[in-house]
């Protein structure tokens, strides 16, 4: 960052994760999501194929550009200055174009109406909670917990089995990244 | 294990994991394996049948054929011998026996290895050379070794290869088992086992002797309590074949067939042999299952009467100590009290052990203490844990349990992060004490021993030579260590033998009192008075010798390992070669069939696939627990078979059918065929932690009323093949075959 | 240098400077008033509110496997309300995987049995414990008589802590049989 300013971004590296969905559970129960509802998603691509296979966890990931906020036709996301990306379920309408724009496919959609707003999407709030007032029942009833409010670590990155997801400046993940690799004396 | 996780972090270069999957199982210990691979650019090796999420990570993965570990280890050590490349110096002063390990290793030319296991001939001798020339390399195994009717030899060939290697006793080195559930160690070191009491005691006279006077209770009378003296000493049945009790269906030897069955947080339903144990269950008079969730041997049962569930409270609604599979002991704090009408553990026990009229005895010695170097009453109450924290302390000396006082482990919790996650090493307040005192921690200044073994280390920080076990010599070899290997800082050169009232004298070169020789036991082990540990300590001295390694156990079948082939084995060829025991007598009060099982019939010609059984994340054991999370269970909605496609395409089976799974005992599953490519087409993997269907009947309406899990399915232990070790009995759930019917 | 490297490496001192770069809530500017994170600054107590006013911090240990994670629970007014990473366990670094994770749930869980039972003619019926202790143990003593104590099987569990794991062992032993085991056997 150029000009100083610190942006919250995920990483996961995936000669280390295992697929043993910590983050993903973590996250559900933290956050008291109904079933069905994931914000974060561990998948495994070529599984069984020696040499090929890796698995990696997924979630929104606060993009720079958000695409998902550029599409929003009633302008329910706001960005942090840190850089998490955040919506406001009370504007949101469901229309779902955000899921669309989504190169991650990170919006979901509850079908029950669960979190009191009917239809209104979820995502990923990097532990950070919404609009309403910090860390009060209404916010945490309808995002979850704010754990960067308390000064602690997203739930997934702070349980992951082994360190494979990593939370924070973006700078400093790469930096942690680039050391890991280099230790191992291969990979780019 | 030997050693700890943060010492292969640390030190490993190489990590040969086999038969076990930690991804898997035990992920936190899969994270320290990566760690080491980042920051010592450690090569991890994976032997497994199946490509696992552990696999996945590997630098060299050697898919086995199932029941063929043996194999494998002698065709590594093959290689190593006949490159000279094994570690001389170790086998010399600190092994007993090696030479015959070495002429059978002899035969196990890479080409015959690779015949018999499946693995190339090349990668062996690659992996071979590998292990040679990077050291240290730790072994890490866990179920994939044990569960097979070679479990035994399966057991003992890893450490020998450690010891061929000279790995033994070095930091990044040794033998690291990783156990199962969170006090699997604790539980096992407490001996809840048919051969032992508490501490490994064994089931001698002797050992009876020393446990009645530890509890504070008269030997006859504990004797009167059993059907008769003999059946004091003899191995009770076992978990895996207590059900031939009920049944007797084999020929059995106890005092009284099993008419009451009282399960105490132990999910049978992950045990082999579901069918027999459905009619077992069926024929008991009595069923008591205590658990915090419904025990599915409730649901397994279709009997209608006679059967109890007892609410137990969870390991959060209580206290005390748990063993990690590393020894190291970790006091578990109480979250809440117990939830609804649930009891805790012990006060069950309490309640019931009043009601069969020994509670007195039962808590007698939480209500003592050792003073004047005498065990004897000190006080009116007892108070839980803590009480029976210091009894447990004082008495199991075998494991050098001394150092574990509530107080110490207490404070260990609270400062945990004053210790060094690499080294354990304490800090602060905690300078010189090892995280949880892994075992042995011989008294209550000792700080705990994180690396088992090492001579390099005093024995007052933790170092040791090997447990001098079986005598002094056999054969007329001394199994005393060699001159040169000496403990540090021990006043003692060389090997000693494990101390004694009558050697103690003369090993340690000092004269006790009069008073002192009074009250010392007769040794080591049975020594409540103290005096013979604090000499030792005072000596530099392990209290139970220094000796070799001995690889040769002549009291066993087979006193070197040897292969041989699974009881229901895919390659008939090689049972003619390598057949399995003779049929065994008498074995935890019950016959075991072996060979005549196994060439009954040419199994494989109706069985024509391999059967591996597998670990999931997200369940454990028989998965009863994690079945009613409502997010856990949702990651394996319903159970299924790993098949690789060709094989499926050979039944017709498109990826999501049902299919049968038929065993070589009668029984059948119906389960979902899941596309995988991590198995081969000779082989299929099942999840082991599913209840609730039985050959194809859903049990639904067996559950009480809301107990019900968000999933049940087939327990693929239904149709776990016959087998059984033949010294553990441990089920043979690692070599099996199968026939697949489209269903 | 190595040893600063691995410093780096080590994400836990990763984790820990970004717990250190605690950001305020939403929609306060995030003044630079600390040199932690660049822009960021440590939330100060007022800022973070506690979500659960008067909880306690219990150290314990995840019962599901012998790896021995650390955990800590938060109680409040004896309610476990939230379950939280132990970041500084010398074993697990604030790791866990999905099932030590959800430790709270599983023991919170709906499906818990909660009161004793019995089944009578293939009915499951809600009894009291005094009713259960009595019934057991009376049959428990008469099977006894006729058979003598080893018509009893006990099976212990590894999920007992060290003390009741002992206690179940002397359980058997003053019972008189040696039939007594684990799913160590397995
Ligand atoms: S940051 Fe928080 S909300 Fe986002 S995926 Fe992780 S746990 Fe879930
Ligand atoms: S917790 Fe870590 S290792 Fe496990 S699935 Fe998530 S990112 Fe992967
Ligand atoms: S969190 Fe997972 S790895 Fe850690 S002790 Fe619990 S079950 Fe084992």
């Amino acid at each position: 960052m150029s000009n100083g300013q610190a942006r919250m971004k995920f990483y996961c590296d995936t000669t280390r994760c295992i697929e043993c969905f910590a983050c993903s559970v973590a996250c559900s129960e933290a956050h008291e999501l109904p079933v069905g509802i994931s914000r974060r998603k561990v998948v495994t691509m070529h599984e069984g194929i020696p040499g090929k296979e890796y698995s990696i966890s997924i979630a929104c990931m606060h993009c720079t550009d958000a695409p998902c906020e550029q599409v929003c036709p009633v302008d329910c996301f706001y960005i942090r200055e840190d850089g998490i990306v955040l919506h406001d379920k009370n504007k949101c309408i469901g229309c779902g174009y955000c899921l669309y724009a989504c190169p991650f496919g990170a919006p979901q959609f509850p079908r029950d109406g669960a979190f009191g707003t009917k239809g209104a999407m979820d995502k990923c709030t990097m532990c950070a909670g919404g609009p309403e007032e910090t860390n009060s029942a209404r916010e945490r009833h309808l995002y979850g917990h704010n754990r960067i409010a308390e000064g602690k670590v997203p739930i997934c990155a702070a349980v992951c089995a082994t360190n494979a997801l990593l939370v924070g400046d973006a700078e400093e993940v790469s930096t942690i990244y680039r050391k890991r690799v280099s230790s191992r004396g291969k990979g780019a | 294990m030997t050693n700890h996780f943060g010492d292969v972090v640390g030190h490993s270069k190489v990590i040969f994991i086999i038969g076990a999957n930690s991804a898997a199982a035990n992920p936190i210990g899969m994270k320290h394996f990566l760690q080491a691979k980042d920051r010592n650019n450690a090569q991890l090796i994976v032997v497994d049948p199946v490509f696992t999420k552990t696999a996945a990570k590997a630098d060299h993965f050697l898919r086995i054929r199932t029941g063929t570990d043996v194999a494998l280890v002698y065709g590594l050590m093959h290689v190593i011998f006949k490159n000279g490349w094994e570690d001389k110096e170790f086998i010399k002063t600190r092994v007993y026996g090696m030479d015959e390990i070495k002429a059978e290793a002899m035969k196990w030319t890479p080409e015959l290895t690779a015949d018999v296991t499946g693995i190339p001939a090349e990668q062996i001798v690659q992996i071979a050379t590998i292990l040679a020339k990077t050291k240290p390399a730790t072994v890490v195994w866990a179920l994939g070794i044990t569960q097979h009717s070679t479990g035994t030899s399966n057991t003992r060939i890893l450490p020998i290869l450690q010891l061929v290697l000279g790995n033994m006793g070095k930091n990044g080195g040794g033998c690291n088992i990783i156990r199962g559930h969170d006090n699997v160690q604790g539980s096992t070191d407490m001996c809840c086992l048919a051969d032992s009491l508490s501490g490994y005691y064994g089931l001698a006279e002797g050992s009876w002797k020393y446990f009645a006077k530890s509890w504070g209770v008269d030997y006859e009378w504990l004797k009167g309590r059993f059907a008769a003296p003999e059946w004091m000493q003899a191995k009770g049945f076992s978990l895996a074949k207590w059900w031939q009790g009920v049944l007797q269906e084999e020929t059995t030897y106890s005092s009284s067939p099993v008419r009451a069955l009282w399960v105490q947080g132990n999910g049978i339903t992950s045990m082999s042999q579901q069918v027999k144990i459905q009619e077992a269950l069926d024929k008991l008079d009595l069923v008591v299952l205590v658990d915090p969730f419904v025990n599915e041997a409730a649901v397994l049962t279709n009997r209608k009467d006679d059967m109890y569930l007892l609410p137990a409270a969870t390991q959060f609604e209580t206290e005390g100590s748990v063993t990690a599979t590393n020894r190291t002991s970790q006091w578990r704090s109480k979250v809440v009290d117990p939830l609804y009408e649930s009891k805790t553990d012990h006060d069950i026990m309490f309640l019931f052990a009043e009601r069969f009229g020994f509670y007195d005895e039962y808590t007698r010695a939480m209500k003592m203490a050792v003073k004047d170097r005498e065990l004897q009453p000190v006080k009116e109450e007892f108070v839980w844990p803590d009480d029976a924290c210091r009894e447990i302390a004082r008495t199991i000396k075998t494991i050098g349990l001394g150092g574990w006082t509530p107080e110490r482990l207490r404070k260990h919790q609270e400062n945990w992060h004053m210790f060094d996650p690499l080294t354990l090493e304490g800090k602060g307040p905690m300078k010189g004490e090892y995280y949880g005192l892994p075992w042995p921690s011989w008294d209550e200044n000792h700080p705990g021993s994180p690396v088992l073994y090492d001579v390099n280390t005093p024995v007052t920080a933790g170092g040791m030579g090997f447990r001098n076990r079986f005598g002094l010599e056999h054969d007329g070899v001394s199994q005393l260590a060699d001159p040169s290997v000496s403990v540090k800082d021990s006043k003692i050169a060389g090997g000693y033998p494990e101390i004694t009232k009558d050697n103690i004298e003369q090993v340690l070169g000092i004269t006790l009192t009069a008073a002192e020789k009074e009250k010392m036991g007769a040794n080591w082990k049975v020594d409540l008075s103290g005096i013979i540990n604090e000499k030792c300590l005072a000596a530099g001295v392990a209290p139970y010798g220094n000796a070799r390694a001995r690889v040769k156990v002549w009291q066993f079948p087979d006193p070197i390992p040897k292969h041989r082939e699974p009881i229901h084995s895919s390659r008939p060829d090689l049972v003619e070669r390598f057949p399995s025991y003779d049929d065994q007598k008498n074995n935890f009060r019950v016959d075991v069939k072996f060979v005549s099982e196994q060439k009954a019939q040419e199994w494989v010609k109706d069985f024509p696939t391999m059967l591996v059984s597998m670990r999931v994340v997200n369940l454990s054991g028989a998965g009863m627990l994690e079945r009613t999370s409502k997010y856990l269970s949702h990651l394996t909605p319903e159970m299924f078979a790993n098949i690789h496609p060709d094989l499926a395409l050979q039944y017709g089976l498109r990826d999501g059918d049902m299919m049968w799974l038929h065993a070589p005992q009668g029984t059948k599953i119906r389960v979902k065929a899941q596309y995988s490519l991590t198995v081969t087409p000779d082989r299929i993997a099942l999840p082991y932690n599913f209840a609730g269907v039985m050959q194809g009947v859903d049990l639904s309406d067996n559950y009480p009323e809301g107990t019900k899990p968000y999933t049940i399915g087939e327990s693929s232990n239904t149709i776990t093949n016959y087998g059984f070790d033949i010294i553990t009995q441990i089920p043979e759930y690692n070599a099996g075959l199968c026939r697949i019917e489209k269903a | 240098m190595i040893e600063k490297m691995r410093d780096k490496m080590t994400p836990r001192i990763g984790r820990r400077s970004f717990l250190k770069m605690a950001a305020v809530g939403a929609g306060v500017g995030a003044a630079a008033s600390l040199p932690l994170g660049r822009s960021l600054r440590a939330a100060t107590a007022a800022e973070v509110k506690e979500p659960f006013p008067g909880s306690k911090r219990v150290k314990t240990i995840c019962s599901i496997c012998s790896a021995g994670c650390g955990m800590i629970a938060e109680v409040q007014n004896g309610v476990w309300v939230r379950q939280d990473v132990a970041q500084d366990h010398p074993i697990s670094e604030g790791s866990h995987c999905c099932k030590g994770i959800d430790q709270i749930d599983l023991i919170k869980s709906k499906q818990r049995l909660k009161f004793p039972m019995k089944k009578e003619n293939g009915q499951w019926k809600r009894i009291g414990w005094d009713q259960a202790v009595d019934e057991i143990s009376g049959k428990m003593l008469a099977l006894r008589k006729e058979n003598g104590p080893d018509m009893a099987m006990f099976l212990g569990s590894a999920k007992f802590n060290l003390q009741q794991a002992y206690y179940f062992r002397k359980f058997a032993a003053m019972w008189g049989t040696n039939n007594i085991d684990h799913v160590a056997r397995i």
